[in-house]
């Protein structure tokens, strides 16, 4: 059984947006008439329970477009995404954070934001705090906040959320590095409680170590599939390819 | 499956959160809700009541005016902080994928936290002006309640457009202002030439006006077509806009 689920998902955006009143006009009339580019392109895959599973791809390859197509941000043009159970999006870690509340009252606003109620996070709050290792900080207005408290504090409330998907995009540089193993070893604790993990990052080392399967992405299209350490291989390949290909037409300049 | 939402928790932290930002680093806080109307009521008064005198029979002024000040503010704050609410939370639209409408929603709920604080105030200059308030207790909560879906429905429209179209933010205030001069509330319904009432009713707060003025100080039950029009046309809007809203609003992330 898959908990995530892409069928032939395409997903297209505007190049560039409107700006003058004329070219809104030109659009009612010739709706087809501006640019388009597909940020994804009929793209399959499925994820099964308790799979973490990196995505890999250049910059602009379509990465956080799959994150965003599966955290409900933003919706396919064309094809299905499948997405079951609650999912918590380590994104951007306190998104919904105002800076004018308290550590305690952003607590329970984002955690309702991010799907808790109210009783759920009244049960939690010592749990979350503790994790987020504020102490008696939680009282003060966040925006009296060192940026590393904040993301500790995101990174607390979002892993609080008993999720069953959980989307990382880059976040193990949250906190000095001892928070940044304790962040580690939460994530190894889903992973071995069945909690999907679908990962983005540059850092290939740490999907290496992480990730049982890896999603290479190219222009929107997924150019390998399957096992880690084989598809880095073929990443890396491309890439020093691609490397290799640029210097041999400088070289054929000077020449 | 889909994922639950709790709406009402969603849309009560997100008013909460509203009204303890709204007024912090500022030395008189939350009194500011009075004193914006007070002080709107003041200047009008001085000038419809000595400047330009405009007729309102036994009833005195301020407190023709109050009747429907207090209600035009909130329909006019209502919309323009529901209108700006997707934008001022997008930092949330592009990350989370909550349901969008709880922006516009908890932007005209705090505004009505607002108005009932105001109303109270109203309730309280009548009985000093020495007015009775019986059809208050028949008709307070049907004419609120047409009032609080009209201005829903509008928000939803609004909120939505300006996502893709910023002018509508900058156009409202104008809009609004034109509209409140249009909307019977600085003068009575009846000083309208008949040759423009028909254009003027066509605007459902006109109904709306009338009927709390007519409930508030002429203890007299609303007029039967007037609302029963700006209840059917607001019914129509909310409805239309909730759809309109969410047709859009699966695309407020791709251009935020």
């Amino acid at each position: 059984m898959n908990t995530v689920e892409f069928t032939n998902v395409s997903k297209k955006f505007r190049r560039g947006r409107k700006l003058l009143l004329k070219e809104a006009l030109i659009d009612i009339f010739k709706p087809q008439s501006s640019e388009w580019f597909y940020a994804l392109k009929d793209i399959n895959f499925g994820i099964s329970r308790g799979d973490a599973v990196a995505i890999i791809g250049p910059n602009g390859s379509g990465k956080s477009t799959i994150l965003k197509l599966i955290a409900d941000v933003i919706f396919a043009d064309k094809g299905k995404v499948k997405a079951m159970g609650r999912v918590a999006p380590l994104i951007e870690l306190a998104a919904g954070f105002h800076p004018e509340l308290t550590g305690r009252e952003n607590i329970y606003l984002n955690g309702v934001i991010l799907g808790l109620s109210r009783e759920e996070i009244d049960r939690k709050y010592n749990d979350i705090v503790e994790f987020s290792e504020l102490g008696d900080f939680i009282d003060t207005p966040v925006k009296h906040y060192s940026s590393g408290m904040y993301m500790r504090l995101g990174f607390s409330v979002a892993v609080h959320t008993d999720p069953e998907i959980l989307l990382v995009d880059e976040i193990l540089a949250v906190g000095d590095s001892n928070f940044q193993k304790k962040s580690f070893s939460k994530m190894k604790g889903f992973k071995k409680n069945g909690v999907t993990i679908v990962f983005v990052s540059h850092n290939l080392e740490a999907v290496e170590k992480f990730c049982n399967r890896a999603i290479y992405l190219r222009d929107g299209r997924i150019v390998a599939d399957g096992n880690t350490t084989e598809v880095i291989r073929k990443y890396m390949r491309d890439f020093n390819i691609n490397i290799k290909a640029e210097i041999g037409k400088k070289s054929f300049k000077i020449a | 499956m889909k994922k639950y939402w709790n709406y009402k928790e969603i849309i009560s932290e997100l008013v909460k959160r509203e009204i303890k930002a709204r007024y912090k680093q500022s030395a008189l806080g939350y009194a500011w809700v009075l004193l914006v109307p007070l002080i709107n009521l003041g200047v009008l008064s001085i000038v419809f009541s000595y400047f330009v005198r405009i007729p309102t029979g036994d009833i005195p002024y301020p407190i023709f005016l109050f009747a429907a000040l207090v209600p035009w503010t909130f329909t006019a704050n209502a919309i323009s902080y529901a209108t700006s609410s997707l934008l001022s939370n997008s930092n949330l639209i592009t990350k989370i994928g909550l349901p969008r409408e709880v922006f516009p929603i908890s932007s005209v709920v705090t505004r009505f936290i607002d108005f009932s604080l105001s109303f109270l105030v109203l309730i309280v200059l009548i009985l000093i002006f020495g007015l009775k308030l019986q059809m208050i207790f028949i008709y307070l909560v049907p004419i609120v309640l047409v009032h609080v879906i009209f201005v829903l429905g509008v928000s939803f429209i609004l909120s939505a457009i300006n996502v893709f179209y910023r002018d509508v933010e900058n156009v409202l205030g104008v809009f609004l202002t034109l509209w409140m001069y249009l909307t019977p509330v600085i003068y009575p319904l009846n000083i309208i030439p008949s040759a423009f009432s028909r254009i003027i009713v066509c605007n459902p707060m006109v109904g709306i006006i009338d009927a709390y003025r007519k409930v508030l100080l002429f203890n007299s039950p609303p007029d039967l077509k007037l609302f029963g029009y700006s209840t059917a046309s607001s019914v129509l809007i909310v409805i239309l806009g909730f759809f309109y809203f969410k047709r859009k609003s699966r695309y407020f992330a791709d251009v935020i």
